[in-house]
């Protein structure tokens, strides 16, 4: 292996994309296929995902031919603290009301920056909830709760 | 004079004080949620919709098509400073918009759009005052095989909106293609690709797809390596754009309006196209297309006047046969219905004037948004020197709460953080997010009417080549496709490879 | 995620628990009221609930905010109000759909015979039998007559299935016992507009879609299907008078809560009811969509609960017979 060149990116993407059209084309063959007349559901997803297929195959032959530099370090704390903040607002929007919701949301998205010190970031989420509601709950009038029925309102 | 009789009672019903007002207010309220980052047009007027019922039909019409392309506006100025697009059409705008900002060309290229904007919202208004009915008679020549053929070259055409390897957009098209598709078959009703959540029957947000895949795949980005790299931008050289800016952006200014105004006109994905081709039309006819990508100015003034003007001509179907031409008319059909007017064939002529009022409103808007946003400019660009840690926990919670707005769906908010993730792969994998994004808009759309022909031609696929209209699109397909392949430009974008490279 | 899931959901009954006693409707209403409308914003359904719930706000002194939950055909707006808590701050403004989804739907997530309270029937939309302009009969049964002998041409569009046109389109080709080509849309909009260009042939939707473009002559209305003519378009005859009385339907809208409702606060909520459907406000405005207000009779728990059963029973085997269901 060593001999030949690779390019890593090329080679994950080529792999992920062949096995996202697999899942697609995988599904599309449980749905009905029909005619091209009479076209089910799954017939244009199933020429899609073929299609899908077909490039990342192609990308994946040409990730041994080039090399495009190397993938460069992963925002894992990152993608840890601000992947789960929308999460979050959505499991909580409605028990706990948008107050409470918004202000946790925006306190797990503070973390996700190694400079953020924890008093700015309280500071920075309790400005953003009072804002946030005077806009959109007040000023608005978006049907929230500003409690949810978990805190007893 | 017919025409200048009903301009002229156009303008006397839209400058009255009170009109006047509630357009003004209409606009500062859109441009003021939609900047708020994650939240588009259709997100702002799903928020904004209930206010207006209080008001006169006019007056809340007025204010509501403010709001409409108020709303875009903010979108714009958040897809330029911080690759947040709320609106499928945006999306074309944070390509290079957000590429010129990270040079520092920030306050260049939100003047660009403004004054883009602007134009093509002026030409377009007078469009819509002369031709409204002849326009409308286009638009009903396009049935199924028209628009499939119409989505082909749309597609074709997203090709350009790549600037590196071209099997990696093609395969992003079909990966848009399939996700676009997630959701219940209107001709069976079978439910695909939803895992079995009922919450995806409708498909999935548009806004929490965009969202995801370039906005918080950005921010990730920008929190690599924090330590080591500095993720401030570079410093705001200028404010206003050059002359050579000026005059770089004439001729995408023109074609732009030109393009968005005959694709406005379209029900059903007109206007969501007229951006993309916009961008691809820019490209071709550059004489330095490798600009493309990396902060084009005639990749922000095309594309952006190809917006506003399809946005305006937008309301040609909705106001002459009551027909909405996106999900945005579709609002305010609701807003019409509720006021007591029911939009169709006849509003013209029973209701002048609110039919002028509401046309001439739209260029007054226009000209309040140029006049509001060209001295805002500097304060938007003031927030980009906002340190970066601050600035996202707010776009958290903005991107959330106008992704839950929407509908009230807290799966979108699901599909938020997946596609966020995806969209960061996707980042790291050296594969662009825009075709992706055109792919999503346009497959259920491609689809459907790909089926719809087929069952209305019984069967017969010749039916795509011998309906004019049809076989003229896919013979501009053809044509873009053979351009791209030919030698001579393919030796070009590898000359693009090799700088990327 | 499933077990964060339990964790809340089960930190939420606790919670509810301890407080739902003090939540109980004393002085029904406290405090402000929501209304869920199973569709999007602007749509008929949401003009009729915003302009019942204002009507309704004056009367109990509260707010009524709507709010809308679409997708999925109003199921998903209407498992919401089915898993709400039955203290009648939560209402349901639903049409139709709440029957015809029981047969469309083979699965739903609530039982729509148990799972709800009604409050009453709120107004019955009239559906209207549309062609392209230049479809060459001039009344209905030149209508019937041309689709039955060009059956396997003649296309009828709709809204996209469990919309109006598409319960309306299954019960006109079961009326004429002849089966159509159906073309699907999404939305009424695109549909209309293939109609308008004359790319389909026949359309029947409600008149809140349709009254401007008949009165404008860009198409042409063979039929309502009301029980008797309507006063804005006087010309259109009735489904009975032009000779498919089958065909008599209406998109009915009701007001519903969850089961376990205080009979306090449905009494209270059908009061408001019955009064804003008085309201000359309202009534007014749903004039010119061609509709009426149910009258007091109607505005009742026990018509709405018979409406719904009827009209399950009605549709059941229609949509069985269409052999299209909606998952």
């Amino acid at each position: 292996m060593n001999s030949l060149k690779f390019d890593t990116a090329n080679l994950i993407c080529g792999l992920l994309l062949i096995a996202t059209g697999l899942f697609f084309a995988y599904q599309s063959f449980e749905l009905e296929l029909g005619t091209a007349f009479r076209m089910g559901p799954g017939y244009f997803p199933f020429i899609l995902a073929c299609a899908l297929i077909l490039f990342g195959a192609i990308i994946l032959i040409q990730s041994m031919r080039v090399d495009g530099g190397p993938i460069g370090a992963l925002a894992l704390r990152g993608m840890v603290f601000i992947l789960p903040a929308p999460i979050f607002f959505g499991l909580t929007v409605r028990g706990l009301g948008f107050v409470p919701s918004i202000f946790v949301t925006a306190l797990i998205a503070s973390f996700a920056s190694g400079r953020m010190k924890p008093l700015t970031a309280l500071v920075l989420s309790a400005a953003l909830t009072v804002f946030s509601v005077a806009v959109f709950s007040y000023g608005l009038g978006l049907p929230f709760r500003r409690f949810g029925p978990w805190l007893g309102y | 004079m017919d025409l200048f009789n009903n301009l002229a009672l156009g303008f006397a019903t839209a400058t009255s004080l009170e009109n006047l007002f509630f357009c003004l207010i209409g606009v500062l309220l859109g441009t003021l949620i939609g900047v708020l980052p994650g939240i588009g047009a259709t997100a702002t007027i799903a928020m904004l919709l209930p206010i207006t019922f209080q008001l006169e039909p006019v007056s809340s019409l007025i204010m509501l098509a403010g709001i409409y392309y108020g709303a875009q506006y903010g979108g714009s100025t958040t897809a330029i400073l911080i690759n947040m697009p709320g609106e499928s059409s945006s999306a074309v705008t944070a390509i290079d918009g957000y590429q010129m900002a990270r040079k520092g060309r920030a306050g260049a290229a939100l003047a660009i759009a403004a004054i883009g904007s602007f134009f093509a919202g002026t030409v377009s208004t007078f469009l819509v005052a002369i031709f409204a009915p002849p326009l409308t008679q286009i638009a009903l020549q396009f049935g199924a095989a028209e628009y499939f053929s119409l989505m082909v070259v749309g597609l074709v055409s997203s090709i350009a909106l790549a600037h590196g390897s071209i099997v990696k957009a093609l395969a992003m098209v079909a990966l848009g293609l399939l996700l676009g598709l997630v959701g219940t078959d209107i001709y069976t009703g079978t439910p695909r690709f939803t895992l079995g959540i009922r919450e995806y029957a409708d498909g999935l947000n548009f806004v929490a797809v965009a969202v995801g895949v370039f906005g918080i795949a950005e921010i990730l980005r920008n929190l690599e390596n924090e330590k080591t790299r500095s993720v401030l931008m570079a410093k705001v050289s200028e404010l206003m754009p050059s002359r050579e800016d000026f005059k770089a952006m004439v001729g995408p200014v023109l074609r732009g309006t030109a393009i968005g105004s005959i694709l406005g006109i379209l029900p059903g994905g007109g206007a969501i196209l007229a951006a993309f081709a916009s961008y691809t039309v820019e490209k071709k006819v550059s004489k330095h297309p490798e600009e493309f990508g990396h902060g084009a100015v005639a990749g922000v003034a095309g594309p952006e006047s190809a917006n506003n003007a399809g946005a305006q001509t937008s309301f040609i179907p909705l106001l002459t046969l009551g027909i909405p031409a996106n999900p945005v008319m579709a609002l305010m059909i609701g807003a019409m219905i509720i006021q007591g007017i029911v939009p169709g064939p006849n509003v013209a002529t029973e209701q002048p004037a609110l039919f002028w009022g509401i046309i001439a409103s739209m260029w007054i808007g226009n000209l309040m948004l140029v006049i509001l946003n060209l001295p805002l400019i500097g304060l938007w660009v003031k927030l980009l020197t906002i340190p970066y840690y601050v600035l996202f926990p707010i776009i958290m919670a903005f991107c959330s709460i106008g992704v839950y707005s929407v509908n009230s769906n807290v799966y979108d908010l699901y599909a938020v953080a997946f596609f966020g993730l995806i969209g960061y792969a996707l980042l790291k994998l050296r594969c662009e997010p825009a075709p992706l994004l055109l792919g999503f808009v346009l497959g259920p759309l491609l689809e459907e009417n790909l089926r719809r022909a087929m069952i209305l031609s019984r069967g017969d696929p010749a039916t795509f080549v011998t309906r004019p209209i049809s076989a003229a699109l896919l013979f501009l397909a053809a044509l873009v496709l053979v351009i791209v392949f030919l030698p001579s430009v393919k030796k070009k974008r590898e000359v693009v490879f090799q700088e990327e490279d | 995620m499933k077990i964060l899931n339990a964790l809340i959901g089960a930190t939420a009954l606790a919670a509810l628990s301890l407080f739902s006693a003090s939540a109980n409707a004393q002085g029904y209403p406290e405090r402000q009221i929501t209304m869920i409308v199973p569709f999007s914003a602007g749509g008929p359904t949401d003009t009729v609930a915003r302009l019942v719930a204002e009507s309704m706000s004056k009367d109990l002194g509260k707010q009524i905010v709507v709010e809308n939950v679409g997708g999925a055909g109003g199921t998903l707006g209407a498992a919401r109000v089915a898993n709400a808590e039955a203290d009648g701050y939560t209402v349901l403004l639903h049409h139709i759909g709440m029957a015809t989804s029981a047969s469309l739907y083979r699965k739903l997530p609530y039982d729509t015979l148990n799972a709800f309270d009604y409050v009453g029937l709120v107004t019955d939309v009239p559906m209207t039998l549309l062609a392209r302009k230049d479809m060459p009969a001039t009344d209905l049964k030149g209508l019937i007559e041309y689709a039955k002998a060009n059956s396997d041409k003649v296309t009828v569009a709709n809204a996209g299935i469990g919309a109006a046109s598409h319960l309306c389109g299954m019960l006109f080709m079961s009326s004429i016992k002849t089966s159509l080509v159906t073309v699907p849309y999404k939305g009424t909009g695109p549909a209309m507009t293939d109609l308008l260009g004359g790319q389909v042939d026949i359309m029947c939707d409600q008149t809140t879609n349709t009254t401007k473009q008949i009165q404008g002559g860009t198409v042409k209305a063979y039929a309502v299907t009301s029980p008797a003519r309507l006063g804005v378009l006087k010309d259109i005859p009735t489904v009975k008078e032009a000779g498919l009385p089958d065909m008599q339907v209406g998109i009915w809208h009701g007001l519903y809560t969850p089961k376990g409702t205080p009979k306090d606060a449905i009494d209270k909520l059908n009061k408001a009811l019955k009064s804003a459907l008085k309201n000359p406000n309202v009534t007014a405005r749903f004039a010119e969509l061609g509709t009426e207000p149910s009258s007091d009779s109607d505005a009742t728990p026990a018509a709405l609960k018979a409406k719904l059963e009827g009209e399950i029973a009605r549709w059941k085997p229609v949509i069985n017979a269409a052999g299209q269901y909606a998952d």
